[in-house]
């Protein structure tokens, strides 16, 4: 369900590549052609493309533990088969995208150890809670359809087996968004306590959705190594306008409200008013909403975020319970235990 | 027949709830690996068979709702403990060990292609359909989880213990899976439930060891005491308990909702 908007991108520009080489990669990836694993690779485009492929793959992982953590109270036979399947295809997305940045150089055991040690990042909106049955239809709503439509740029890009990658993923968010968005208006013309459930899971993650595009542009993005080699193909703050255009109206129309919170250290909201900002723009065509706050952002993707340690705990959990069935199946290949 | 004689419907209903309950309670257990296997490739698999347990309970469910009026939901989330007729292997926790999931799924997959098999033959018609359409999916899960015994019990030294001491925890509590509903052997009379010229706990046990056997390991079962009572006659652990009141947290919130 994940994206890699807010992946951070160092790339070493000193390394010195064969200029016509170069001239030649980046000739084919303007007229639109497709790049292949065994076509001449810049470094850095390898290292970003392995770098963007490893968070998204790492993203969709950890992203399956916060609605698998429901798959034992789903309230139905329908809602825990479908939401058993939906955490399924989240580690079908997983293993796919680790297959892809196995191609890139680097072996999946190594992805797994630095993901659990800290090395790399996943995406920060896992980092939030779901303390309700409304969380999930939310996530699925919501997240998922965040999701679809920064892949669905992703699917647009340069680079083979990821934007194959992100054509089959795409076709399985569609159907996670449509089962969140028969949950959310199962919830919203439910019962009272539904509908409050509802509404405040809405609060808990209409924020972090409008976080989940990454943090504003820079000025010059269009311009840098990810855009210009179309590793991405639409820019935050797009992305972001595009899912407010579409998510304001269709909360209006379930009856959720659109509101200003404040949340405590936990991510429960402990404030609300209803969004002082919120307004059509009819010459922009634009909805308008309150900005996220970026100082929680930041916080957050530093480790700071209610349930950073809970995920990885969760995740080191599953990777140590799991070591001695990958030694014993891989012929001792597994790897070595994770340092502390 | 396609309609039970009056006599045998509550033998019937017994047995069909202890297939759905097996079922539903297996699925759920196995569920909860979803985004934890110890296998990316495996955590996908393994997600399918728990997806067909809890579909397959959801089937017979929906075959017991005419005789009980009752919905499949109501039957999986809203009876008291006492009326679930799961044994009580499936109620256990598997704390996360996997050698303690396969070897459950082991001696619970077998156990379910049997009876399954065997009710493929009832002359209780829906129930026949329904049985021979979810034993040809059964027998995936036993080849699956028999390719696991053999590769845990061959792998080297330490799968092999963690599997053997897992057989040896579960193997005094499976034979009670074999544990009849009151008046089973109406059923059997009757040709609701027949039963093969092989009686079904030999051909478990028989193939259970051949199994265990080529990946090294030893497996002893024995059949249950004639007397025994247990998850069949709605006796069970108090696993069962902690199990219903997570599977039914938000069910039992506003019980009869659509959710």
């Amino acid at each position: 369900m994940s994206g890699s908007s807010n992946v951070g991108m160092h790339i070493d520009h000193n390394v010195q590549e064969d200029p016509e080489k170069l001239a030649e990669f980046e000739a084919k990836i303007d007229a639109g052609q497709l790049i292949e694993p065994d076509d001449w690779l810049p470094q850095a485009y390898r290292t970003g493309m392995l770098k963007m492929a490893e968070h998204h793959a790492n993203s969709e992982i950890i992203g399956a533990l916060p609605e698998g953590e429901w798959i034992t109270r789903a309230p139905s036979l329908r809602r825990k088969l479908a939401l058993t399947a939906k955490v399924q295809d989240e580690v079908g997305h997983g293993q796919m995208l680790y297959r892809v940045s196995q191609d890139l150089g680097k072996t999946r055991d190594q992805m797994l150890r630095d993901l659990i040690t800290g090395v790399t990042k996943y995406h920060n909106v896992f980092n939030y809670p779901a303390p309700t049955w409304g969380d999930i239809a939310m996530i699925q709503w919501l997240i998922d359809g965040a999701a679809i439509m920064n892949q669905k740029s992703l699917a647009d890009g340069a680079y083979g087996p990821y934007v194959r990658t992100m054509k089959r993923i795409n076709m399985e968010e569609a159907f996670h968004f449509k089962c969140g968005e028969d949950m959310v208006l199962t919830l919203m013309s439910g019962t009272a306590q539904q509908r409050v459930l509802g509404q405040d899971a809405f609060d808990r993650w209409w924020y972090p959705s409008l976080m989940f595009f990454g943090p504003p542009d820079k000025p010059n993005c269009r311009n840098l190594p990810p855009m210009r080699w179309r590793m991405k193909t639409v820019t935050n703050d797009d992305l972001r306008q595009r899912f407010i255009n579409r998510f304001v109206p269709a909360a209006k129309d379930l009856g959720l409200n659109i509101h200003v919170v404040k949340k405590s250290d936990d991510g429960m909201v402990i404030e609300k008013q209803l969004d002082p900002n919120l307004h059509y723009d009819e010459s922009t065509e634009n909805w308008t909403v309150t900005d996220p706050d970026w100082e929680e952002f930041y916080r957050v993707i530093r480790g700071g975020g209610p349930c950073n340690k809970q995920r990885l705990s969760l995740r080191r959990f599953s990777y140590e319970q799991g070591r001695w069935v990958r030694s014993a199946i891989m012929n001792g290949r597994a790897g070595l235990p994770p340092a502390a | 027949m396609d309609n039970l004689p009056e006599n045998l419907k509550q033998p019937m209903i017994d047995l069909l709830l202890a297939v759905a309950d097996d079922k539903l309670m297996l699925g759920h257990r196995n569920s909860d690996w979803t985004g934890l296997g110890p296998i990316l490739e495996e955590d996908i698999a393994f997600s399918s068979l728990a997806q067909d347990e809890i579909a397959h309970a959801q089937v017979i469910y929906e075959l017991l709702s005419p005789l009980v009026d009752k919905t499949a939901d109501e039957l999986a989330y809203g009876r008291s403990i006492d009326q679930y007729r799961c044994a009580q292997i499936v109620e256990l926790p598997d704390g996360f060990d996997w050698a303690v999931a396969i070897a459950r799924q082991f001696f619970c997959d077998h156990f379910d292609r049997l009876r399954l098999r065997a009710l493929s033959h009832s002359s209780y018609k829906p129930l026949a359909d329904v049985a021979s359409r979810l034993a040809a999916e059964e027998q995936v899960h036993v080849d699956h989880v028999d390719a696991w015994i053999v590769r845990l019990g061959k792998g080297n030294t330490d799968s092999k213990q963690r599997l053997q001491t897992a057989l040896d925890q579960l193997s005094p509590i499976a034979p009670m899976l074999f544990e009849p509903v009151d008046h089973e052997a109406e059923l059997i009379t009757a040709g609701l439930y027949p039963q093969a010229e092989t009686d079904m706990f030999h051909a478990w046990r028989d193939v259970l060891q051949h199994v265990a056997h080529e990946g090294g390991l030893a497996l002893e079962l024995s059949p249950p005491n004639a007397g025994a009572q247990g998850g069949r006659r709605g006796h069970h652990s108090e696993h069962l308990k902690s199990l219903l009141d997570e599977m039914c947290e938000v069910y039992r919130l506003e019980p009869g909702v659509a959710w």
